[in-house]
């Protein structure tokens, strides 16, 4: 509802040195920080110019955001802009907005400048000399604003928390002397909440309190009490009330006290009234006269009565209320209400915006009727086909209704009228085809040569086409190449006899079976042997024992081979060579039992009997421990579950196991 | 109070709770402590600047606890010997404050520092590799015998610029200068002011015709808008003034006035 003059949205407004530790380490978080003397001088200065523009552009952003969010006086409401030149001062507001501005300005510039003066550095202590001079000058900027900082805060805190008056809407303002019954009878009519005391002035500001009546929503506006005086002596506080009723459209509540409790005589508190009359121009304005527990109406003296009843004849009715005893607020407030809703549906009605409740959106739309500038008449056109084709639609409707009884055809079903041009839906075709039908998809191609519809796509694999890889006659030259081995075959081509009649190759021929022999006894034997002996042991080891010259001799001797010395004299060079590396240990390792300690209690107590007893005093020790299951000795114990070094100081990479 | 202070209201209405005084005191109590520990635990950039704002509240506490104690000092001196005394004028001491002491010394020390308190009596000397930058020129870029100016530079009004040929010396834009910041020595303010020209530069004569402006050298700015008068009673427009600042690496001229 009053979305529109929501002060409360207003960012924090920082103060100036805040904003200044705010946007330089923002500067310094958000540039690159890391530069070295060797590197171009153009990427220096890029460096550095960068650190500049972004500060500017931070502080820029900053100080838009002030410049935007704050309300501007001449775009606001009338009222809240008055309220706001009596709360705050017109003049110092704007200078405050106005510095904020000029200081962006002012920091475009100087950056600007700055950025300029960087482009004739030529050493990095320079650059860096700048950007120095730069980032001081734009950041002194801001302590210089330093006040208006502070002032805008506090208008910001202050904004914020004033009472959301929306000006627009049925609004019914409460005024009068100070102590008449106002904020009492805001009070009884609303849950607003307002102080109430008994002095004068209890009521500082405005207040906001909304009621429903006539299922609306009704504001009522408790206003600080007015004093009868000219317009240049009233302070703040009543300048707020003359601002409300100066700029509201509202029913108008002039509250009186009858009882003249409040210090002030009837005819005092009448030509305050009529003092403050020009403010009710155009209003409904309604007397309470408050306080009729403590003294009535009829009891007044004649000449106060007189002057009440010389206002009811102008029009001005007066209702006798009481806010103690609630006698008379009700009446009152429904006719405030009643007279702002009569005032504000005439004024709507004169605006011309209603005129009926159902036809008020038909109020709103405007149909233009071009002013006709001959005698030719300009028929809408119809196109001649259509009245035919409607015709046709007509009848095959009739049709339809006239064969009702016959189960319509599934083409009917399907779709509406069509004529004989209308291309059929394949759905149709296929449930006249029923059966025969075959999905054709190829034959609405559009080709330029209608006749290639039907021609076969290649398919394409991996990027070769799969035609390319088929070859037709693949079967025929199968079949050739089979009838060819056949004729091999029976040729005898494969038999071939290896049978050579050369001597040499059959000597060489029996020493291979020889051989081949031998290796089979030799398996056969092993094989006995195995089974006899079982597991012999490493298989170094045994065949350590076998390998001996003269079974070499004797063995290959046995197969022909001559192993004489002489005959192997080649070896012997290799055998006078000597070993090289570490010798190899053959057979099991020499056993060595370790020199063990005697146990622990032992070497402490080398005495047996001493050792007895002191056993005997360590059981006796436990047993407590040991019945109320409490952690002995002999239990596990972590000396410092969370060592102090671990979880203390900063954690960076790396630094989890260690610090 | 105004509508929506509801924390005020509810102050007002039901009072704080009943150990605020107690807590406020604690907090009070505990804050050394709270500071002490952010001071430990800060790090980085932001270490710094708390540092740098505490050390100096602490300076300026200091310097408060010193002021009082000057104050409140009170010591005697001995009268220096004046011959013989009468008995009831023995073990006479006169007693002084140590304001008075503490005053005196430093306006001996103001007087001192006075003494020298001319703007900047000795300059480092600027090179001519420091202030020029070899330009190459000629087609292939082989001649080396235009220089440019990588200071500062004052360029009067109606300068201008002699063919490329024969321009031996370019004096960039973006360095030339036109106004200055000069601080007026006794009166302690700073007024922008528009140079009139550069009356010497201590480091060599060309600098001085070329108009090269580096620290400390002799400006003549236009004072009209001071309103500064003669003995005689004529206005004084133009007055010295000596640059106290490197105006090449601050970007802007600052100097003082010569009276």
């Amino acid at each position: 509802m009053t979305s529109m003059y929501n002060f409360k949205r207003i960012t924090v407004v920082p103060n100036a040195s805040e904003l200044k530790d705010v946007v330089l380490s923002k500067t310094q978080r958000k540039t690159p920080t890391v530069v070295h003397r060797q590197y171009s001088i153009g990427r220096i200065r890029a460096f550095y110019a960068r650190k500049i523009k972004f500060l500017q552009q931070t502080l820029h952003d900053k100080l838009t955001q002030i410049i935007n969010e704050f309300p501007k006086m001449e775009e606001i409401h009338p009222f809240y802009s008055d309220l706001m030149n009596i709360l705050y001062d017109r003049d110092h507001y704007k200078i405050a907005l106005g510095q904020m501005n000029t200081a962006r300005h002012l920091i475009d510039g100087i950056a600007r400048e700055y950025v300029r003066l960087m482009k004739y550095a030529d050493s990095l202590y320079r650059c860096k000399m700048l950007k120095r001079a730069a980032l001081g000058r734009m950041v002194k900027l801001l302590k210089r604003q330093k006040s208006s900082f502070e002032y805008l805060e506090q208008v910001r805190q202050h904004l914020s928390r004033l009472p959301s008056i929306d000006p627009a809407t049925r609004t019914l303002i409460l005024c009068g002397f100070p102590n008449v019954g106002k904020s009492s009878f805001i009070n009884n009519v609303t849950r607003a909440d307002v102080e109430v005391q008994p002095y004068a002035f209890t009521t500082k500001a405005l207040y906001v309190g909304h009621l429903d009546y006539r299922f609306l929503r009704w504001q009522v506006i408790d206003t600080p009490g007015i004093l009868d005086q000219p317009l240049e002596d009233r302070n703040t506080i009543e300048m707020q009330a003359v601002t409300a009723l100066a700029h509201l459209k509202a029913s108008v509540l002039f509250m009186m006290d009858v009882s003249e409790q409040c210090d002030r005589t009837i005819e005092e508190q009448l030509h305050l009234f009529e003092s403050i009359r020009p403010l009710f121009a155009n209003k409904p304005v309604l007397i309470g006269l408050n306080k009729v527990d403590i003294r009535h109406r009829a009891d007044l003296p004649a000449e106060k009565a007189a002057l009440l009843d010389q206002l009811e004849k102008e029009g001005i009715p007066i209702v006798e209320t009481s806010t103690l005893t609630q006698e008379g607020i009700m009446s009152l407030r429904d006719r405030a209400c009643d007279e702002l809703l009569a005032q504000r549906v005439e004024a709507k009605i004169q605006a011309k915006k209603i005129t009926n409740v159902e036809d008020s959106v038909l109020n709103r739309v405007f149909v233009a009727y071009p002013a006709p500038r001959d005698e030719k008449v300009r028929a809408p056109f119809v196109p001649p086909g259509l009245a035919a084709k409607r015709a046709a639609k007509k009848v095959a409707a009739q049709n339809a209704m006239e064969v009702d009884d016959v189960p319509t055809s599934a083409m009917d079903g399907i779709g509406e009228f069509r004529d004989e041009n209308t291309r059929r839906l394949e759905r149709e075709i296929e449930l006249a085809m029923e059966d025969d039908y075959i999905l054709d998809l190829k034959k609405h191609y559009l080709l330029k040569n209608p006749e290639e519809k039907y021609d076969i796509i290649p398919e394409i694999w991996e990027g070769h086409n799969l035609s390319d890889f088929v070859d037709p006659e693949i079967q025929a030259k199968l079949e050739s190449l089979l009838h060819e081995e056949e004729l091999l075959e029976k040729a005898g081509e494969y038999e071939s006899d290896l049978d050579s009649d050369d001597e040499d190759t059959k000597e060489k021929m029996q020493l291979a079976l020889q051989i081949r022999e031998k290796e089979k006894l030799l398996t056969l034997e092993h094989a006995v042997n195995k089974r006899i002996a079982g597991r012999v042991g490493s298989r170094v080891h045994t065949r350590k024992r076998e390998r001996s010259m003269s079974r070499l001799e004797h063995e290959l001797g046995e197969l022909g081979v001559d192993v004489d010395t002489k005959k192997m004299k080649n070896l012997q060079g290799q055998c006078a060579k000597p070993q090289l590396g570490k010798k190899m240990k053959i057979g099991r390792s020499r056993s060595l039992s370790a020199v063990r300690p005697a146990p622990r209690d032992e070497i402490a107590f080398p005495d047996e009997e001493k050792r007895a007893h002191v056993n005997k005093l360590r059981t006796k020790a436990m047993r407590g421990l040991r019945r109320e299951a409490k952690k002995g000795e002999a239990d596990r114990h972590v000396y410092d579950l969370k060592p102090k070094h671990l979880f203390c100081g900063k954690r960076g990479n790396g630094k989890t196991d260690w610090r | 109070m105004p509508q929506n202070e509801h924390i005020e209201l509810h102050r007002k209405r039901h009072g704080r709770r009943l150990d605020y005084e107690e807590r406020q005191r604690k907090k009070l109590a505990r804050a050394a402590h709270d500071r002490s520990q952010m001071a430990k635990t800060l790090r980085g950039h932001k270490a710094k600047l708390y540092h740098k704002k505490r050390y100096s509240e602490k300076v300026e506490m200091r310097k408060l606890l010193k002021q009082h104690e000057e104050k409140e000092q009170k010591n005697t001196v001995e009268q220096p010997d004046k011959g013989a005394v009468p008995a009831y004028l023995l073990d006479r001491q006169q007693q002084t404050t140590g304001t008075v002491l503490s005053n005196m010394i430093k306006q001996k020390r103001k007087q001192k520092a006075g003494k020298f308190n001319v703007p900047i009596p000795q300059v480092r000397a600027v090179s001519d590799a420091e202030a020029f930058k070899v330009v190459k020129t000629g087609k292939t870029n082989r001649k080396g015998w235009k220089r440019m100016v990588t200071k500062v530079t004052f360029v009067g009004e109606s300068f201008t610029r002699k063919p490329a040929k024969f321009e031996r010396f370019i004096r960039p834009m973006g360095l030339r200068f036109k106004k200055a910041h000069v601080t007026h020595p006794e009166l302690q303010t700073t007024f922008h002011l528009p140079i009139v020209g550069v009356k010497k530069n201590p480091s060599s004569q060309m600098y001085t015709s070329l108009g090269v402006i580096t620290k400390g050298t002799i400006i003549e700015v236009n004072v009209s808008e001071l309103g500064m008068v003669t003995q005689g009673g004529k206005v004084v427009w133009g007055k010295f003034a000596q640059v106290t600042n490197n105006p090449e690496n601050d970007g802007c001229i600052n100097a003082v006035l010569l009276v």
